[in-house]
């Protein structure tokens, strides 16, 4: 044979193509090509008399994935459909590869636009949520619609058909999303469900005074040490935070929300790992103010509390619309209604003023018809915030405003969220989200 | 319109019609590809084909017909295994068994490439049992757990086991095979069928040989057994067993050879604990340190053995009437016993913590019996000191003191301790005896760091005297030097009233040369020094007398001042009575008795001869010049007759001086713990007391209450009208 040992000659749907063995190595062994050269299955044996091997699959898919394991990178010509190649990876044991060259590490200043994907669903999508490995799930009304990093849509999830409030990743394959009771019915509450085939697997429940009750779940956190923290409304005025085991699916802790303070109908929870505290803010409109605090469950402590009841509103009223815990500074950011970033030292302990940094953008007055509230996310030292139809991303200590991510149609931006790698927003105006990838870094 | 109708359901059948046979045709071929592997012929299957069957199987929805198929054949092929392995007989059952392993393992692997497709798809989505993990389920199942292998596997195992304890050499590879497949199909699989019984069967076979032990053998003989064993054991984990069964292993080791006998080792006669202490046995008393450790409750064994016997040993030396005769002798001794154990403790108990608090207490309890211990203590620096550390170097001084420090942190009373050491300190600056000014400092140094500031404020002044005095006599001499001619050199040591521990005693008359001297010392010191009051301590000086014999010998005499006032009576009379003596020079009778029978009655040094020659001294006795003394020494050294040791009625009255000492500083205690409480009850004031003062001495709780009661009487405290036992402060 040839000069190289290692040679080898495909006859893959009747074109010929060579490759050499250390390419074909770089699958892994828990793929076909892996198993083919194992010790085991003899190979000279397995050629006819050119020394071809016969594959009966795609030539051009195969061409393509042979890139992949040439150069570690995906190119997919126009003629081949994604879905097409996605099944050949699939078949070759070579999707996990091809999921690892589709996009890039996460970058928000870098990020391009992938897709633009519309739901069936009618009506305003409650939440997205980005899953570990590439996929995300929306929440329309009593459903929650999951999909995997190839956008492919799995069954959908329920629980009793109840309004959804929220939904988050436990991993790749477990959902739990937090729905509203039913009045008069024990149903509703929080459900983990298998995010293939959309089964219920488990239903949290709540006891107080080892009594179970039924409860309204709505905004959900959870830590790195197996915890799901949700805010919870209860029948008999059992208002508060609920705390679950991952893996026993039992409720560990619950607490209680104080006399004047609001943490049962909490719009956003953050579970800080380094302070081993939890966020819970509840903001304007849901309440009439807005109350933010962080939860010490150790102590049983609010260890840090803010809101602006009583506060004076200035002509211009800015309103905290939404909050996060910077945790690297120790402070919260808020955004109001206006896109206007402002902080808050967690280091001196309550009544702390807001510092708002004025970067009011000319929007006062020409707000579109159906405005949606700023949102906040952090990633990598990335500061995210949504404003009507576009994300801005801020960047260093001054949180300096270095890229904008905007979409032409679609409306309002009504959620967004960051994870494996992708960013998903939802609009509001019609059910689409868009998904921002970062490209693969340049070759040199 | 039918023709239609029949169009659309031509067209609807043709789509859905497979071939029927196709699954049953494919299933087939892949059975077959199993088949083959399992018999070794797999070289003439094509991959590829196998592969794409699998495939179209499960992408036709055949995926159920692929999984239960598979798991018919392979339970078909594990049955015949099952049944060869059963057939094995005797030594070679474990290598069937191994070697069917090995190939399963191989098989399964070549199987899982085959199916990997089903694998990666059809089992996650459908729940099922991957690949791999379902041989290993089968495995366990079909053959492990076949009624006729699992027993006799377990005894094999166990079997080997035993001979390998016993003494034999068996085929570890194998037995780490075996193991490793047991780990393989599971955890619990390893220790429901093989550790549980492992752990049993070693529990007995380790109480028997204990038993045997324990009956023949002495305790290190017996250590050295368990050690071994214990060392097998862990030799044998990491050799075949897992890891995880290491702690399980020994704990039985260690619960049957140990635990269950150790009140019967430490105590073992003539071999025990104690022997080995008494015998410095280091490495024996290593290993039971080691091997106790293991154990609950071990160490505390040890420690309260070897505590106990500390206090008896310590207990007899410090009571023993023999040792109280050379306090030199006794200190070293304590010092000896103390280095005997922190060797101990060092090299064999592995410095351990609690082992030297033990050992601290002990040697507290027993010093601390005696009440001469402080006193002892301060005799032995004393010697050290005076006798020098010759030949040692500074750093040795060091470790020596150090040592000494160690024991005074024993003591309870170490206000009496400081009470000794100042005179002997004051005896040694005064005569000029103390080797080392380094040596003496670094002590105080100690001291200090120990007690605080005030402990050792006194003893500084002393040194600081000391100093002023040489420095004093070198500006006397520069400037009256010239005047003085040829007269007898003066040297003195002004002492500061209060910091030394000198009795005032009414100075003797001097001999009219030296007053002399001593008026023009006045007259300077007081001329420099405004203020102050000089009084001579002449019962604590020393001469250096020159004085010429019979035969115009020269001789120069170092006597005490004492001494030196009654000599010089004798360059104008040739015979004297003690009672004349006694008026010329106004030296108390009792200290003129011991200085007149260190000058006539010493034997080489009696340069006074006394009528008549006896020891004692009566008031009319008569003294000589001794014209015929003869001496093969320039310098004869006349030491004055005292006791080193302090004599009991000494002793006493050195302890009635503590305890006077000791009554303001409990009041000053009482005092202030009042002044903060206002008022408080009796045993809270005595608890407290002697929490204050236990750095310096033990209070002793009536002691205590006197004082309390003194304190009443003059108005600092009263006692309450209501509780009697209250007590207040009156401010």
């Amino acid at each position: 044979m040839g000069v190289q040992k290692d040679r080898v000659k495909f006859n893959v749907g009747g074109r010929v193509m060579e490759t050499t063995a250390t390419t074909l190595a770089n699958a892994g062994r828990n793929s076909m090509f892996g198993a083919m050269f194992d010790d085991s299955w003899n190979l000279i044996l397995q050629s006819n008399k050119e020394g071809e091997r016969f594959l009966d699959r795609n030539p051009d898919c195969f061409g393509v994935l042979l890139d992949l394991l040439r150069t570690g990178e995906l190119h997919i010509p126009a003629n081949i459909p994604e879905k097409l190649l996605y099944r050949e990876a699939l078949y070759y044991g070579l999707l996990d590869h091809v999921r690892a060259a589709k996009w890039g590490p996460f970058d928000g200043n870098r990020l391009r636009l992938s897709r633009s994907l519309q739901g069936q669903a009618p009506g305003d999508g409650t939440a997205i949520r980005a899953g570990p490995d590439g996929g995300c799930c929306v929440a329309h009304g009593s459903m929650v619609h999951v999909y995997d990093w190839m956008l492919d849509e799995h069954p959908p999830l329920n629980l009793d058909y109840q309004r959804v409030n929220d939904v988050g990743w436990v991993d790749s394959d477990n959902v739990v999303i937090g729905v509203s009771e039913r009045l008069g019915r024990g149903d509703g509450g929080m459900g983990l469900f298998s995010s293939h085939s959309g089964e219920l697997r488990y239903k949290f429940q709540v006891c107080h005074e080892n009594q179970v009750k039924s409860y309204t779940a709505g905004a959900l956190s959870f830590s790195s040490d197996y915890k799901i923290f949700s805010s919870c409304k209860g029948r008999s005025n059992e208002y508060g935070v609920g705390v679950w085991d991952q893996v026993t699916g039992k409720q560990i802790d619950f607490f209680y929300e104080p006399l004047g303070w609001s943490l049962g109908d909490a719009d956003k929870l953050q579970w800080l790992e380094g302070s081993n505290c939890l966020l819970v803010a509840t903001m304007f409109p849901r309440k009439d103010n807005c109350y933010i605090s962080l939860l010490d469950f150790r102590e049983k402590k609010m260890v840090w509390c803010w809101s602006d009841m009583g506060a004076p509103f200035a002509v211009d009223e800015k309103r905290v619309r939404d909050a996060i815990a910077m945790e690297d500074n120790s402070s919260i950011c808020v955004v109001n209604e206006f896109e206007d970033l402002g902080f808050m030292d967690l280091r001196s302990s309550a009544a702390t003023s807001i510092r708002w940094s004025s970067r009011s953008r000319l929007m006062k007055g020409k707000m579109p018809e159906e405005p949606c509230y700023p949102k906040l996310a952090l990633h990598g030292g990335q500061l995210f915030s949504s404003m009507n139809d576009c994300i801005s991303v801020f960047c260093g200590p001054e949180w300096v405003l270095t890229s904008r991510l905007r979409r032409s149609y679609g409306g309002s931006i009504c959620d967004f969220s960051i994870g494996g790698d992708r960013l998903f927003a939802l609009h509001s105006e019609e059910n689409v989200f868009d998904i921002w990838e970062t490209p693969t870094p340049p070759i040199i | 319109m039918q023709k239609k109708r029949a169009f659309q359901i031509e067209a609807f059948k043709h789509r859905v019609v497979v071939d029927p046979k196709y699954a049953e045709k494919t299933w087939k071929v892949l059975e077959h590809a199993i088949h083959e592997i399992y018999n070794h012929n797999a070289s003439g299957l094509s991959f590829e084909e196998l592969y794409r069957n699998a495939y179209n199987m499960v992408l036709h929805k055949f995926g159920e017909k692929l999984y239960t198929g598979l798991v018919m054949t392979m339970t078909t092929h594990l049955k015949e295994i099952s049944q060869s392995i059963e057939s094995a007989q005797g030594e070679i059952f474990l290598d069937e068994l191994n070697r069917k392993w090995v190939d399963h393992n191989k098989a399964l692997q070549m199987i899982r490439d085959i199916l990997m497709y089903m694998d990666r798809t059809f089992i996650p989505s459908n729940h099922k049992t991957p690949v791999h993990e379902l041989g290993l389920n089968l495995w366990r199942d079909v053959v492990i757990h076949s009624s006729k292998t699992q027993a006799r596997l377990l005894d094999t195992l166990l079997e080997l086991v035993l001979r390998e304890r016993n003494g034999e050499v068996i085929n570890r590879g194998l037995m780490r095979n075996i193991i490793k497949m047991l780990m393989d199909l599971g955890l619990p699989v390893y220790q429901h069928d093989f550790e549980k019984h492992f752990l049993d069967v070693s529990a007995n076979f380790y109480c028997c040989e204990s038993q045997k032990f324990i009956e023949s053998c002495d305790c290190g003989d017996y250590l050295k057994k368990a050690e071994r064993r214990l060392n097998e054991e862990l030799e044998r984990v990491s050799h075949y067993l897992d890891p995880r069964s290491e702690m399980k292993i020994t704990n039985v080791v260690e619960k049957e050879m140990i635990e269950s006998h150790m009140h019967t080792l430490v105590h073992m006669e003539n071999s025990g604990l104690v022997s080995m202490l008494v015998d410095d046995k280091y490495e024996d008393l290593q290993r039971m340190y080691n091997l106790f450790r293991r154990v609950p409750a071990g160490l505390t064994i040890v420690k309260e053995v070897m505590t106990s016997f500390v206090r008896d040993t310590g207990k007899q030396l410090i009571m023993d009437p023999e040792r109280l005769r050379d306090p030199v002798d006794f200190v070293q001794r304590l010092l000896d016993l103390k280095d005997k154990y922190d060797r101990i403790i060092t090299m064999s108990f592995n410095n351990d913590k609690t082992f030297q608090n033990a050992l601290n207490s002990s040697f507290e309890y027993f010093i601390n019996l005696n009440a001469r211990s402080p006193e002892f203590i301060s005799l032995f620096v004393d010697d050290k000191l005076r006798r020098g550390l010759k030949g040692v170097g500074e750093e040795d001084v060091e470790v020596v003191l150090d040592k000494v420090m160690m024991l005074f942190r024993y003591l309870q009373e170490k206000d009496v301790f400081e009470k000794y050491y100042k005179q002997h300190l004051a005896k040694r600056l005064l005569s000029g005896k103390t080797v080392s000014d380094d040596a003496e400092r670094s002590l105080i140094v100690k001291l200090k760091t120990e007690c605080g500031y005030q402990f050792t404020s006194k003893l500084e002044g002393m040194f600081t005297d000391m100093k002023t005095s040489h420095d004093t006599m070198q500006g006397f001499y520069a400037g009256q030097g010239a005047e003085l001619g040829d007269g007898p050199t003066l040297s003195v040591q002004v002492l500061t009233t209060g910091s030394w521990p000198t009795q005032p005693s009414p100075p003797c008359n001097l001999p009219t040369e030296i007053l002399g001297v001593c008026d023009r010392f006045r007259t300077y010191y007081l001329g420099t020094h405004n203020g102050r009051r000089l009084s001579w301590q002449t019962n604590m000086g020393t001469a250096d007398l020159k004085a010429t014999f019979g035969k115009g010998q020269k001789h120069e005499l170092n006597v005490s001042t004492y001494q030196m006032c009654v000599l010089m009576l004798f360059n104008n009379v040739e015979r004297l009575t003690c009672k004349e003596i006694e008026q010329a020079t106004a030296i108390p009778m009792s200290d003129l008795r011991r200085c007149l029978q260190s000058l006539a009655c010493v034997k080489g040094k009696n340069v006074l001869r006394k009528e008549p020659m006896s020891k004692d001294i009566a008031e009319d006795d008569a003294f000589f010049f001794n014209d015929k003394f003869t001496s093969k020494f320039f310098k004869v050294k006349i030491g004055t007759v005292v006791a080193q040791r302090e004599s009991e009625p000494e002793n006493l009255e050195t302890r009635q001086r503590v305890e006077e000492d000791r009554k303001p500083q409990i009041e000053a205690a009482i005092v202030r713990i009042m002044k903060s409480r206002r008022t408080l009850d009796h045993n809270n004031i005595v608890a407290e007391v002697t929490k204050q003062l236990q750095s310096r001495f033990l209070p002793n709780p009536v002691v205590i209450k006197k004082r309390i009661e003194s304190l009443i009487e003059r108005e600092f405290l009263e006692r309450d009208k209501v509780d009697r036992k209250l007590y207040r402060y009156l401010a």
